[in-house]
């Protein structure tokens, strides 16, 4: 009767059972295929259009081996949506469905079970990213010709997981407080969309655009400056913990740049030396110090968050 | 005596309500066990503080000598659990979830494998293992519940309302299966509204209501204990003024009273008393056309208790 297995099963196969479960719920949600082929429509769309615009105005297409790098990094929304759809009923929907009461009376504990749902959405995500990247590769590589620091790759999917993690840890959080997917949801998407117009609206019209440095989403505005020249731009980069992508990117091409926050200050009449002269320059910092103090701020804002939606579930009790 | 699940003055609070009152609850291993009581009696809250789903305001829970604490998932080792109305995840194929499930109590695949082809048989889902949850109707998901709480081979099957949706043929199957598993040595712990179900698969019983446990122990005993052994219907010839007369004067009678021709004697004794009232009866001259022992049933009990409990 007493078999091997029935005195201490291994946690390994537990944790492997609960992230199967967790897998095949999310590989089978509409919801997430449809947010995938929304990402592949887009990936197309922006290999695409460039091409098709220029067979139609008889134009040649020029080879442009950057084409890969420069547009790697998942998009703000697109990684917000990546997050909703594989998480945002992976506590809340067990406890709306009742199937909370079968899987916690299983001999696994709580905190492996919330492991064993973190595990399956990274690998769901993970999986969905290195899908994409590889379609714009070879995309980029037909259309494009051959490309250059395509061994940046990996550091970019980690760069959007890392992003997307921010995004899963607050929906976690939500979904295991609310026990609620609706609310959840709404929840979520009002943070998103209040971090995205909050920070355009702080980082351009106020000086406390460093305030966005912690916060999740798209952070403060800034232009890349090379290191002892005047006022000369390379680019614009956004530093919040959803730019952590393009923030590697710029790094490991320009290590040595900072980082320059302006403010849009309009003193009335039309202005004088173009928009330019509109902005006011406020500080500079090194753009490692950007990188590494997004990075601390995802990293803290994962833990703290898994942190509280783990508390939370371990104490649920299961009253219906 | 070894236990299956013991309690020790179990308290559960939700705000001011007492859902159980210093319940102490004793089930025997290799019992069929009945636990009933009304609606509202406490009966799901103390089942779920035994699988794990709810915490203890005051008291102890051990089950096959673990104590139930919190999150313990020892003490939900060696239990096989079937919640009432249970609902599983629509996404996944029925022998995805066993599947799972074993996996998750450690069960090596080949021995998983078997088990759910032959669990699927038990259940009578073999041809359907295939399809998702979702596809299944609700008799099918209460026989997967079932299915799922046998699993791993438990010691002890905690089953709460087991015949609920399925149809006729499904309960009988269901009663049917209890006693094949408790044939195996298997505690059986059994939730029901169904006191026919209760009274023709169950060994013993426990009785509760406001959360607290009225009676306890073997079915035979608290039927006989709350109701009496048993009532005698006669039925004689003459009329039965006489024998009446007669059959009062026997210690063991409790009750007497004359529905026509028959008469209905209710008795306190332990053993058969027909010879004695027999006697009685032909002692007055009367003829016995007539007579069956009728057993108390265990409605009859039950409802005698929760009246007089208030």
């Amino acid at each position: 009767m007493d078999k091997p297995w029935k005195r201490e099963p291994k946690l390994i196969g537990q944790l492997w059972a609960v992230v199967r479960y967790e897998l095949l719920w999310n590989i089978r949600k509409k919801k997430f295929i449809g947010v995938l082929i929304v990402a592949f429509a887009i990936t197309t769309l922006n290999l695409t259009l460039p091409v098709i615009l220029r067979r139609t105005y008889n134009m040649p297409i020029e080879a442009n081996p950057d084409y890969v790098i420069s547009n790697s990094g998942i998009g703000g929304l697109m990684l917000f949506l990546f997050a909703l759809v594989t998480v945002m009923n992976s506590i809340s929907g067990e406890f709306e469905g009742g199937t909370i009461v079968p899987l916690l009376t299983k001999p696994v504990s709580r905190t492996l079970i919330l492991i064993g749902k973190i595990v399956a959405a990274f690998i769901t995500i993970f999986a969905a990213y290195l899908l994409l990247y590889a379609y714009m590769i070879v995309g980029g590589t037909l259309i494009y010709g051959s490309q250059n620091n395509l061994n940046l790759t990996p550091l970019c999917i980690l760069g959007d997981l890392l992003s997307t993690f921010v995004w899963v840890s607050i929906i976690l959080a939500l979904g295991s407080l609310t026990k609620n997917t609706i609310l959840t949801s709404v929840i979520a998407i009002m943070v998103f969309l209040a971090m995205n117009i909050g920070s355009s609206i702080i980082s351009v019209f106020t000086e406390s655009a460093w305030m966005l440095h912690y916060l999740p989403g798209n952070g403060a505005a800034g232009y890349i400056k090379v290191v002892g020249q005047p006022m000369v731009y390379a680019g614009s980069i956004s530093t919040g913990t959803d730019n952590i992508t393009k923030m590697i990117i710029q790094y490991c091409l320009h290590p040595s740049v900072n980082v320059t926050y302006v403010k849009v200050e309009w003193r009335g009449g039309t202005p004088q030396g173009g928009l330019s002269s509109l902005l006011k320059e406020l500080y500079s910092e090194p753009l490692s110090l950007v990188l590494f103090r997004a990075i601390s701020v995802a990293a803290a804002y994962i833990i703290a968050l898994i942190t509280l939606a783990w508390y939370v579930f371990k104490r649920t009790q299961i009253l219906e | 005596m070894d236990l299956a699940i013991e309690t020790i003055d179990l308290t559960k609070k939700y705000g001011s309500l007492v859902a159980v009152n210093r319940l102490n609850l004793r089930v025997i291993k290799g019992t069929i066990h009945g636990f009933l009581g009304p609606n509202g009696a406490g009966k799901t809250t103390t089942i779920k503080i035994l699988v794990g789903l709810l915490k203890p305001d005051g008291g102890r829970a051990i089950v096959l000598g673990e104590e139930v604490h919190g999150d313990n998932p020892r003490a939900r080792l060696k239990i096989g659990y079937m919640p009432e109305l249970p609902k599983f995840p629509r996404h996944l194929k029925g022998w995805e979830l066993l599947d799972i499930y074993g996996q998750m109590y450690g069960m090596p695949l080949q021995e998983r494998r078997a088990r759910i082809k032959r669990l699927m048989e038990v259940v009578g889902l073999k041809g359907r293992e295939n399809d998702l949850i979702g596809e299944y109707s609700k008799g099918m998901q209460q026989r997967l519940g079932i299915a799922q709480a046998l699993l791993s081979e438990p010691e002890l099957v905690i089953l709460d309302e087991p015949s609920l949706g399925l149809d006729p043929v499904g309960m009988v199957e269901v009663r049917e299966m209890i006693r094949e598993i408790a044939k195996d040595g298997v505690t059986i712990f059994l939730s029901s509204h169904l006191l026919s179900e209760v009274e023709q698969v169950c060994t013993h019983i426990s009785i509760i209501h406001r959360g607290i446990c009225l009676a306890e122990g073997p079915l035979k005993d608290i039927i006989s204990k709350i109701s009496g052994t048993a009532i005698l219907e006669v039925e004689v010839a003459e009329t039965p003024d006489k024998i009446v007369e007669a059959v009062k004067r026997l210690p063991f009678v409790s009750n007497i009273h004359v529905e026509g021709s028959k008469v209905m004697i209710e008795t306190n004794a332990d053993g058969d008393v027909r010879p004695q009232i027999s006697r009685a009866i032909i002692e007055t001259g009367g003829t016995i056309i007539y007579m069956n022992v009728k057993m108390r049933s265990l409605e009859e009990a039950f409802m005698r208790l929760i009246m007089k409990s208030g």
